[in-house]
């Protein structure tokens, strides 16, 4: 299956680059060249800036700025200092690409800038560029600059021809990189990316890297598409290029046609400009903004999620309702082919609004679910502490302070394999600080930590969970788009052992049936209640092959029956040979569990040792004064 | 969810529905293939009503959008001189039509406008959109096609290299020389004034008058004409187009307290130019605009008496008296038409002159040649020229890229209304210095 | 002196800017929608306060009471689409861009493409300045400011210190939460953007009064009004009204001193550089946001 689609994609590649050729076999008119060549530059503006806004959520308002450079590069390089043509749309391509990557490292780097801190970085951008070019009288001075002709191989023919054939070059190669993306793991830590950045991080997705790489593609594209656009331009001014046309249609584009999907944009592409195109030539006089407009808002209201996600649900009936009307007008002699382009994509955009058929979502009954495929342990065994080896994670003398706030007032602690580690204390004792200094979420106000042998001070909370360090969260932070399978997959794919997409997915299987989720392999974490995703942040941490799992109050919130449950599956790990820090307040629970425990108070160490002794030490019954000493 | 659904059902359909009535008027207008060539005798048939085919003349305008006020005027003029034309027996004996695309005041969608007007409609002739940025895009997709691109409003010269495109409006090969040129003769014609502030919009023609081409050496604007001419230009302020903020520049001015103004802007700048100044208490001796909006100028009321622009044509009384009969009717009703589509400022001139202008050319052309064949009609404008109704007989000189010698005049504010006031010879009423 | 005067004209432009972006920065943070059609009941307003003054030689300040009500109306009514879609943040971007360019269709339908200006007999303000010494405050812009400002108080003072001020609060922070709590936030989401809306109605008039009228102005508005939004901090009115009085003060000084060709340069790149420097946004709330 995964050959298929690009078997196809390099078919209908070649194809496309062929029809100018074909064109007097055919008999149509130049004109249908020209119209594709504007969905194709569509195309590309909105997939390159899918990749980085719609994939990966960081929102740009900045298409314009790369457009623009793209423009810009072809009008300097080629029409004013007589370069090659394709000089200046490489050109265009590569400052654009740097343009991207001064600005990705401005915003991922120096600061962690985010949402629409973000989005207002990139608005500023091309309002910066168009006031540079206007002010440079080497590069525009503000009347504009005249491109000329380029000149190219007769054996193409006329310019139409040319300029169809440069787009569907850019456009193609977009496309092929927007769906290579999706079929490797880069597009799915991208989308992890979108959902939960911190989460992918400490699963070993190194957001950064990629991050550089969604937005530098993003600038290539925007940057050759813009630059082969100019030379269709008889004449290109600031104004012209830099204002909010390009961003707004990319983003409307994009959204319509759906985010998620590669071939999203360019379905969106597809129905903007053939709307638009087929609205102003029908001379609506006054209206066609109007249409325009409404169909526009019905679309986004009832497609939220964008058309491709309605179509991809039901192919075929919409491949035969598109394919039908256009079969239907021809017969009938309707209107021009673009004119039935327009109503069958109308059409079809109707029917995928019919009421959903029900998904494969079967859930199993409550009872069971959950408790399936788990051995059940025989009641109230006790924890058999497995041979004790090196220390995994060592906390010398670490303070955390929070502005005034001492969270951690110097705490020492050693966890060595095999141990099942209760971390207790009441409220505000520092213990969920305690995990996130040591899973590399905060740094230590001072103090070490080494993990695996290694000091991770500065390291990066992605290559700390590549030492062998696995934590879940208190609020189970799932990534809500990704299927239930899919979320533990992403651990895998950036584990100590990565993988690629595919195999990774089966290898979560694995994973899933330890905690007892396979039966929801499919589902959605909004569909799923707490319990399960409680136990989905379980599979997920120790799919990442840990050598010593945090787990912080993962029974938080729970009935009976799902922490008995949840108590087996956290032994289940231990046993599979995963050290466990367990965060907890159930004291039952920790004295079941534990091989040792850990007390905290007020973010000092307060006692540490044996869970008989250390529940019984007066200390430690004072600081749980009033409260039950057991759940 | 169903109820969502029958809604979304009903607009779809009225959408389809609509698409479909779209497709109708569309369908209507392109039945007709590239017309035969056939070479009609040149009969003047002056009443018989036109036959057979009509000829389609394509082209788009800015109707909406930022430009669209003015757009909107040459879509008005261009449909009455077709009327006016089919009333007269037609084009080669047959009926015109013209139904102008809306670019949306979007040049980079004039390009794929021309192209589907061209290969996919079929059109028999085009005409020319509105505005410089507009017509460049438009020449680039009439020179691949080899057709005739008669146009009304591009006065960037330099810019216009195509043989076959033909100005109805011209200030001859070098506007930036002339213009300023021209300015400092009427300035001289007054007396006593001996220094200039310069205002421009840097974008396109106005920048060009300001300041010539930017790659070019030796070329010059208004800047340097100035000086030769005896004028201290005390002050030399640029805007980007677009720009609503004028109180920095009114202040520069009221600083500099120059005898004169040039604003080289377009539309509305001027109007708030003046109204900052006004801000400040202070009001310039003499103003001129290159490109304003008319209308709006003169909505301003007595803060705008006395400012100067560029004109081709005023509807002024004695210009009009000494007009024919067919210019008297023309203006009529074009202001008649005009106030009907609710435009502000239904007057008759520059701009509806230029559009007039352009459609002699392609017309007289196409007459003239006797045919729909763009080589035929380009060699035969080249070698005959045309008699333009507002600017009379003139030919294309190849050397100044078809701009034939200008006959702009200068125009004032007077009693609320434009009245051309230089050359003396053409005015309509004395040019008024400063305190009138 | 000068530079005091060109200060003075660009601040309380400035404000006239703010006053917009108020609106669009309090839907955004209370209502989590990003609703550009804002622009488009600006623009409705100037025009209707252009039409009523003309049509009836209503004094053009004393058209609000015409066009607040209306505009509230078109405001309550968009928010109640947002509110029974259950429209993203993003899809309410889109919505409301498809709005604005039909709000933009429609007033071009009924009043041309033509510049439209009210009558200098209708409206002196055009041209009217208040002197204090040497330096001049432009009537139309300085109404704009103190608009501005007082708009501010009042919403400071109702979000801070009455019941359905601090509701929206909850809303604009955790949505499910305060519904818990029994906020009726649908009610007070409808309340909130038919304020606004008015709010829109007001900035249009006050437009109307300075500025000679297109159809197309609001795509001039949008980068400076998102600028001072996000420096300002989303849902901090407040800082809303510095951000647009920096802005313009600094345009309007840059433009004055260097040309304005090269203020939108100074600007935006300030812009960038507050944003690197100060990511969390110009002016902290107290809480944050």
């Amino acid at each position: 299956m995964k050959d298929r689609g690009w078997l196809v994609l390099t078919v209908a590649a070649i194809g496309m680059l062929a029809l100018p050729f074909l064109r007097d076999q055919f008999g149509f008119p130049v004109f249908y060249l020209v119209f594709l060549s504007g969905v194709l530059f569509w195309t590309a503006q909105a997939t390159s800036w899918n990749i980085l806004s719609g994939y990966s959520g960081y929102f740009s308002f900045g298409q314009g700025a790369f457009f623009g450079v793209g423009v810009y590069s072809v009008a300097f390089f080629f029409a004013r200092r007589g370069l090659s043509w394709w000089v200046g749309v490489l050109l265009g391509g590569l400052l654009s690409m740097l343009l991207a990557l001064i600005l990705g490292t401005i915003a991922f780097r120096l600061r962690q800038l985010r949402g629409e801190i973000f989005a207002l970085l990139t608005l500023a951008i091309p309002f910066i560029l168009a006031a540079v070019v206007r002010l440079s009288r080497t590069i525009d001075g503000g009347q504009g600059v005249g491109i000329p002709v380029p000149s190219y191989p007769d054996m193409i023919g006329p310019f139409q021809h040319f300029y169809f054939v440069l787009s569907a070059l850019v456009a193609l190669i977009a496309l092929a990189l927007a769906y290579g993306m999706q079929r490797t793991r880069y597009g799915w830590a991208l989308f992890a990316i979108h959902d939960d950045e911190q989460v992918a991080e400490g699963l070993g997705v190194p957001t950064f890297r990629y991050k550089m790489i969604a937005i530098a593609v993003t600038g290539l594209l925007g940057g050759l598409s813009g630059a082969v656009f100019a030379l269709n331009l008889g004449h290109v001014s600031p104004e012209g290029t830099f204002n909010l046309r390009v961003p707004l249609f990319a983003i409307v584009m994009s959204a319509l046609g759906g985010r998620r999907h590669w071939a999203g944009p360019m379905v969106g592409a597809l129905y903007i400009y053939t709307l638009q195109n087929r609205l102003s030539a029908a001379g609506f006089e006054g209206w066609s903004l109007i249409v325009l407009g409404a169909i526009l808002i019905s679309l986004i209201l009832f497609a939220p999620d964008g058309l491709m996600s309605r179509f991809t649900r039901r192919p075929w009936t919409v491949t035969a309702v598109l394919v039908g009307v256009l079969v239907a007008m021809t017969a009938l002699g309707t209107g021009l082919i673009i004119d039935r382009l327009a109503v069958a994509l109308l059409v079809a955009a109707v029917t995928a609004f019919l009421p959903r058929r029900a998904t494969a979502d079967t859930r199993p009954p409550e009872t069971a679910r959950g408790l399936s495929g788990l051995e059940q342990d025989p009641g109230g065994d006790e924890a058999r502490p497995p041979e004790l080896g090196r220390p995994l994670v060592s906390v010398a003398d670490v303070t955390k302070s929070f502005g005034g706030v001492r969270a951690l007032a110097g705490v020492s602690i050693t966890v060595s394999e095999g141990e099942l580690v209760g971390l207790v204390g009441p409220n505000g004792s520092g213990k969920t600080t305690l995990v996130n200094v040591i899973s590399g979420t905060l740094r230590p106000t001072s103090g070490s930590i080494t993990v695996a042998g290694f000091d991770i001070a500065g390291l990066q909370p992605h290559r700390i969970s590549h030492l062998g360090l696995a934590r879940t969260y208190q609020i189970p932070r799932p990534f809500p788009t990704l299927t239930v399978r899919d979320n533990v997959a992403i651990a895998i794919m950036f584990g100590r052992e990565p993988r690629g997409l595919y195999s990774s997915r089966e290898a979560a299987d694995e994973h899933l049936a330890m905690v007892g989720l396979a039966e929801l392999a499919h589902a959605y974490p909004p569909g799923i209640n707490l319990h399960e995703r409680q136990l989905l942040e379980m599979a997920r941490a120790i799919a990442t092959r840990p050598k010593v799992l945090l787990l912080d109050e993962a029974l938080a919130g729970l009935n009976p029956v799902e922490i008995d449950n949840a108590v087996a599956v956290v032994r289940r790990i231990h046993r599979s040979g995963v050290a466990i820090v367990l965060v907890e307040h159930l004291l039952r629970v920790v004295n079941q569990l534990s091989t040792r425990i850990i007390v905290l108070d007020q973010g000092l160490l307060l006692a540490e040792g044996e869970p008989a002794e250390v529940l019984k030490d007066p200390a430690v019954v004072a600081t749980y004064l009033g409260k039950q000493p057991h759940a | 969810m169903s109820k969502a659904t029958r809604t979304v059902s009903i607009l779809a359909a009225v959408m389809l529905v609509a698409a479909a009535c779209g497709d109708d008027s569309a369908q209507t207008t392109t039945t007709t293939s590239a017309s035969p060539t056939t070479t009609q005798a040149a009969a003047t048939t002056t009443e018989a009503a036109p036959t057979g085919e009509p000829i389609v003349v394509g082209g788009s305008l800015a109707l909406t959008g930022a430009v669209g006020a003015t757009g909107t005027i040459h879509r008005i003029a261009g449909q009455l001189y077709v009327e006016r034309l089919n009333a007269a027996g037609g084009l080669l004996g047959r009926p015109v039509v013209f139904e102008p695309l809306d670019d949306e005041s979007d040049p980079t969608r004039v390009g794929d406008l021309y192209e589907q007007l061209i290969s996919q409609d079929g059109v028999d002739l085009i005409m020319g959109p509105y505005a410089t940025p507009w017509i460049l895009q438009a020449q680039a997709v009439a020179e691949r096609h080899g057709f005739v691109l008669p146009h009304h409003t591009a006065v960037l010269a330099p810019a216009l290299g195509y043989e076959c495109q033909f100005p109805g409006w011209s200030i001859g090969p070098e506007p930036n020389v002339f213009i300023p040129n021209q300015v400092a003769d009427a300035l001289d014609s007054i007396g006593g004034m001996s220094t200039v502030a310069l205002v421009t919009n840097s974008s396109g023609s106005t920048a060009f008058v300001s300041h010539g081409v930017p790659d070019v050496e030796g070329s010059r604007g208004a800047l340097d004409v100035f000086p030769e001419r005896g004028y201290q230009v005390v002050a030399d302020e640029s805007y980007p187009p677009g720009n609503t903020e004028w109180g920095a520049i009114a202040l520069s001015i009221r600083n500099a307290d120059p005898d004169f103004v040039m604003v080289n802007g377009l539309g509305i700048e001027a109007n708030g130019l003046i109204d900052a100044m006004s801000q400040l208490d202070y009001s310039p001796r003499m103003i001129f605009a290159l490109f304003p909006a008319p209308g709006a100028v003169l909505a301003m009321g007595e803060a705008a008496e006395g400012m100067l622009s560029v004109s081709m044509f005023e509807s002024n009384e004695s210009i009009l008296a000494n007009a024919s009969d067919q210019v008297r009717e023309i203006v009529a009703e074009f202001e008649a038409r005009a106030a009907a589509a609710g435009v502000a400022y239904t007057t008759f001139e520059t701009q509806a002159a230029a559009s007039w202008n352009a459609w002699d050319i392609l017309t007289q052309g196409v007459e003239g040649a006797g045919s729909l064949d763009h080589r035929e009609i380009c060699d035969y404008l080249q070698q005959n020229g045309a008699n333009l109704t507002f600017a009379g007989q003139m030919s294309f000189p190849r050397d100044d890229n078809n701009f034939w010698p200008t006959n702009q005049v200068l125009k004032q504010v007077q009693d609320g209304d434009w009245v051309v006031v230089w050359p003396a010879d053409q005015a309509a009423a004395p040019l008024r210095g400063p305190g009138n | 002196m000068n530079e005091l005067q060109s200060i003075i004209f660009g601040a309380l432009t400035g404000s006239s800017f703010a006053l917009i972006a108020l609106g669009v920065s309090l839907t955004w943070g209370f209502l989590k929608v990003i609703n550009i059609s804002h622009f488009g009941l600006v623009l409705i307003g100037s025009y209707l306060t252009f039409q009523v003054a003309t049509s009836t030689g209503m004094d053009p300040i004393a058209t609000v009471v015409v066009t607040a009500p209306a505009m509230f109306v078109l405001g309550a009514t968009i928010q109640w689409v947002f509110e029974r879609f259950q429209v993203s943040e993003l899809n309410s971007l889109l919505i409301g861009y498809g709005l604005l360019i039909i709000i933009i269709q429609v007033v071009q339908n009924t009043w041309s493409a033509d510049f439209q200006r009210m009558d200098p007999s209708l409206n002196p303000y055009f041209t009217r300045s208040i002197a204090i010494g040497q330096l001049r405050f432009p009537v139309a812009t300085l109404l704009a400011a103190g608009f501005a400002i007082a708009l501010v108080l009042v919403a400071h003072f109702v979000l801070e210190k009455t019941y359905a001020g601090r509701a929206l609060q909850a809303f604009g922070q955790d949505r499910q939460i305060a519904g818990a709590f029994g906020i009726d936030h649908r009610l007070l989401g409808i309340l909130l953007a038919g304020t606004i809306g008015a709010s829109g109605a007001i900035a249009g008039m006050l437009y109307a009064l300075g500025q000679t009228l297109s159809p197309d102005a609001p795509f001039e508005w949008i980068g400076r009004v998102f600028a001072i939004v996000i420096l300002g901090g989303i849902g901090n009115v407040t800082g809303t009204l510095y951000a647009g009085l920096l802005v313009g003060a600094v345009s309007g000084i840059v433009a004055f001193i260097w040309s304005a060709s090269v203020a939108p340069l100074v600007v935006f790149s300030l812009v960038v550089l507050a944003l690197i420097f100060r990511p969390q946004g110009l002016f902290l709330r107290k809480g944050g946001h």
